[in-house]
């Protein structure tokens, strides 16, 4: 594809086009690896993350006068962890279908965080923060950097410690993982913390770029979270999957969503095709499967 | 404990009857025919999309695209009016539904994908494709005063919609309740495995599942836009959680093998009256959306922590 | 069922009886959404001003969901109130509901966006900006920054929206009717979302590069992105001409800054206000205009110190 890409549009192979490619991705690209936790733990989907997204965007900007910018913008970050954990209580241990649980968690938080601020726009009040974000090291946007630190965390966790090892233990057979002793509850509450913190942090970024926070902000962000984590081979069943591939599966997409804005690809129909890529993806995954096991 | 099961068993109807008469008391001009009339018809379309996915997910399948399979069938239904006249094209516009239904279920059935990511990725393709057909503009049908009629309030108690959606209710009621595959829905949700033992094809009850759910959802599309005139590739972009919170509420499992037409009925008619009682009294979008979200969490948590005596097939749910 | 509807039916005869009590007129306000930028300060404005006019409102947020809306005209028509104000999302959806409140002898008006011809048999009155002549208007600005030559990009609204559909047909109308040589490389739609704007205009800069001779952006917000997409990509060279609208407080900073070569100021406190005023004209039975505009001006660096701008 990026064979096609360079091929097709002179500008495609340019500095320029990929520091663009991966700017965008950066904000969308810290949710996927929390959603990675959640697909792998067997937790379905988090649906929650556009209010969380726009907990971490709104109060990192509305706290700002009251405690400065850094503390806001980790009490911020705090706060969605905490709707993480809601969502996690009522997953793992109340055992409510994770759908249902962070639909509603979502839609609560998000109607408090709005009537804090009285239901109207945020706007930033400390424009240095915006340039921080905005900066560059080494021609590196910060952003960038952030999201490689938290995928590199996530990778570790998930793929070098017990953590992990249990993490997958409890989304690949529950009831083998707890009678091995797995703390089942708990990583599965775990995963939903981790995904809360990852969306207020990207919101949080979010807001502080754009110095201005709406509640709609986060809006399609769950749903491009999960296409990435499910093109990118993780199942939806739980138990398998790796935030590299999650993450490669992003920047694939990312650069098919370029290379059709590039040949002027009207926006329609990228969704169509994205639509398309997702069914394909999974369902060659599934056959695929079949035949191994087979 | 007998009255926990008793609560328990009858949680929808009581937290409609609350919401009735708490708005009663507070709210003035709530109780009059025309708030009922209105709230019941704005209920309708939520609820006739709300009548499929509760089959579905009784089946034990999910479907995310209702809201664009909505739009679609009745962008379709707009836009054939020109060329086949009023009717005919309704009858495309739901055809046009269902066959987004069989591509759903051709998907989730056939191909083996999980229905939450397959319909996932269909809701991306059928919105694309409304957006595809209308240039991304809405599109305005060929007789106004229709829309104009449709809308009128029969015997200050129906409009044609609200009493669809009656009728449709207690057809499913009856075969839900009283009808051998009724029963066999049920059996596929609960433990799809003992079903196909049992002779009953889980597939093929799956698949139409898929079919119906989304030519309901075409129902409510057709009649939404024949009511507006105007086909559109933004209607109901908002309307899937909306419909599977109202089924929750009634108290159908997310999970298969549980649910109830009255159920639903009364998930609709309760998260009706709030949004209306709500709207009455002025109160912010926001603070309506934590009432709303508490509520479906509530009741949720209230099914998994009561133990219940209900039919088996229940617990076999629980296990999963 | 049954019981319930006896039970409505005893209601609606005692509140029959009760009708007749004397309260402050209450006018519904349905409006687009609680957090915009142009929208919230218009809500403030009518909230403020039916204070000072001794109206009560009933004030309902769409969210930009049309489905929503309708159903809010109906909610609006149950509760009886004596005025409806609606903010239209659609050109064509609302025209049962405004039915409906006519044959309920609710006067309605619409604010701020335009709906089609069918919908004025139904409204008493539309206040608010023609969204067609700002199009119009940017675009004679544009031709005039660009010397009648070159070729641009448009940044529009949501797609399918009134306010979009007209700011973008007014522009490209009156490129063609005064024979200007713009060419229009591409138009996007980025929803009125800065962030939107800013990943979209990343992707035309990439894509047509110099070839960008000039940016019609549908309102100051989504300039805003293209301005920063810009800055990202080419900090040494210098911007096109960039055409916004709204007359946002940002919007004056780029254009003293010359970031940005002009913006149409459009107020949303005007525009609340005149819908409000013509509510009240309405319900203490004066005659009104079926439609009332609120004032337009174009704003370059000539004129930006002299102009407020709208919020």
């Amino acid at each position: 594809m990026l064979v096609y890409g360079t091929l097709s549009s002179p500008v495609f192979l340019t500095t320029g086009n990929f520091v663009n490619v991966f700017t965008s991705m950066a904000i969308v690209g810290i949710v996927v690896v929390g959603m990675t936790f959640v697909l792998v733990v067997g937790g379905l989907a988090d649906l929650s993350v556009p209010a969380t997204i726009a907990c971490g965007a709104i109060l990192s900007l509305a706290l700002q006068p009251a405690i400065g910018p850094v503390p806001a913008f980790l009490v911020a970050v705090a706060l969605a962890g905490g709707c993480g954990l809601i969502s996690g209580l009522l997953v793992g241990y109340i055992g409510i279908n994770p759908i249902i649980a962070t639909l509603g968690v979502g839609t609560i938080v998000l109607g408090i965080v709005e009537s804090l601020v009285g239901g109207v726009i945020v706007y930033g009040t400390d424009p240095a923060t915006a340039e921080l974000v905005k900066s560059r090291v080494f021609g590196i946007p910060v952003v960038v950097l952030i999201f490689a630190a938290i995928a590199c965390v996530g990778h570790f966790i998930l793929s070098h410690t017990y953590l992990g090892r249990w993490t997958f233990a409890t989304g690949g057979n529950y009831s083998a993982a707890e009678a091995s002793a797995v703390p089942v509850r708990a990583i599965k509450a775990g995963a939903f913390v981790m995904t809360g913190l990852c969306a207020g942090l990207s919101g949080g970024l979010l807001g502080l770029t754009l110095q201005s926070a709406r509640p709609l902000i986060g809006t399609g962000y769950e749903f491009s979270a999960i296409t990435a984590v499910v093109v990118g081979g993780v199942s939806i069943m739980g138990g398998a999957g790796s935030i590299p591939r999650a993450i490669a599966a992003l920047i694939f997409v990312q650069f098919l969503t370029n290379i059709m804005v590039l040949q002027g690809v009207r926006t329609p129909v990228q969704g169509f095709v994205l639509g398309l890529l997702i069914a394909v993806a999974v369902a060659l995954d599934v056959a695929l499967r079949r035949r191994s096991v087979a | 404990m007998e009255f926990l099961i008793f609560l328990q068993k009858y949680r929808v109807g009581i937290v409609l009857g609350l919401t009735l008469a708490i708005s009663a008391v507070w709210v003035p001009g709530f109780v009059s025919l025309t708030t009922f009339s209105l709230g019941f018809d704005r209920g309708s379309t939520v609820g006739l999309v709300a009548i499929g996915l509760t089959v579905l997910l009784i089946a034990g399948k999910i479907d995310l695209s209702v809201g664009s399979v909505f739009a679609l069938s009745g962008i379709v239904a707009i836009m054939l009016q020109p060329a086949l006249g009023l009717w005919p094209a309704a009858v495309v516009g739901v055809l046009a539904g269902a066959a987004c239904g069989a591509f759903n279920g051709l998907l989730s059935v056939v191909f083996k994908v999980n229905s939450l990511v397959a319909t996932l990725a269909t809701m991306l393709i059928f919105r694309s494709i409304a957006h595809w057909l209308t240039d991304s503009q809405p599109m305005a049908g060929t007789d106004i005063m229709f829309s104009v009629r449709l809308a009128q309030i029969y015997f200050d108690l129906f409009t044609l919609r609200s009493a669809l959606f009656l009728f449709s209710i207690l057809l499913l009621h009856i075969w839900l309740s009283r009808t051998v595959s009724g029963r066999n829905l049920f059996a596929v949700g609960s433990n799809p495995v003992a079903a196909e033992a049992s002779g009953i094809s889980a597939d093929r009850i799956a698949f139409l599942g898929f079919v119906f759910a989304s030519a309901m959802a075409g129902v409510a599309g057709v009649l939404q836009s024949l009511a507006a005139n105007t086909g559109s590739p933004v209607f109901g972009s908002e309307m899937t959680v909306a419909v599977i919170a109202a089924v929750v509420v009634g108290g159908t499992r997310i999970e298969g093998g549980r649910g109830s037409a009255l159920g639903t009925l009364g998930g609709v008619l309760t998260i009706a009256a709030l949004t209306t009682a709500m709207e009455f009294q002025s109160v912010p979008a926001y603070v309506q959306r934590v009432v709303a979200g508490l509520i479906l969490i509530l009741l949720v948590l209230f099914d998994r922590t009561v133990p219940t005596n209900r039919r088996t097939n229940s617990a076999v749910t629980a296990a999963e | 069922m049954a019981f319930k509807k006896t039970m409505f039916g005893a209601g609606t005869a005692a509140l029959m009886l009760t009708a007749g009590w004397a309260q402050a007129q209450t006018v519904c306000y349905v409006t687009a959404a609680d957090a915009h930028a142009y929208v919230t300060p218009a809500n403030e404005a009518i909230d403020g001003r039916a204070a000072e006019l001794g109206l009560e409102i009933l004030s309902l947020s769409q969210n930009f969901d049309v489905q929503t809306g309708i159903e809010q005209m109906s909610t609006c028509i149950a509760r009886g109130v004596d005025g409806i104000i609606l903010w239209p999302l659609d050109p064509q959806a609302y025209i049962p509901g405004l039915a409906r409140a006519q044959a309920a002898d609710i006067p309605t008006i619409l604010i701020n966006s335009p709906m089609n011809e069918e919908a004025d048999q139904f409204i008493v009155s539309f206040t608010g900006p023609d969204v067609y002549e700002e199009g119009e208007m940017a675009a004679d600005s544009l031709n005039d920054a660009m010397g009648g030559a070159g070729s641009i990009v448009i940044i529009a609204g949501q797609a399918g929206n009134g306010t979009t559909i007209g700011r973008v047909g007014g522009f490209v109308d009156r490129l063609a009717e005064i024979g200007s040589g713009i060419e229009v490389l591409d138009t996007v739609n980025a929803d009125f979302d800065q962030q939107k704007a800013l990943v979209a205009s990343r992707d035309l800069i990439t894509r047509f590069g110099d070839e960008i001779t000039g940016v019609y952006a549908n309102d100051d917000t989504m300039a805003r992105g293209f301005i920063d997409a810009w800055l990202e990509a080419k900090p040494d060279t210098p911007m096109p001409p960039i055409v916004g609208i709204n007359g946002q407080k940002d919007a004056f900073e780029s254009i003293r800054s010359g970031e940005m070569y002009s913006t149409i100021v459009q107020s949303p406190i005007e525009d609340g206000l005149l819908a409000i005023n013509t509510m009240a004209e309405i319900l203490a039975g004066n005659e009104v205009e079926a439609r009332l505009p609120i004032p337009l001006t174009v704003v370059t660096s000539e004129n930006v110190d002299m102009v407020e701008p709208a919020f």
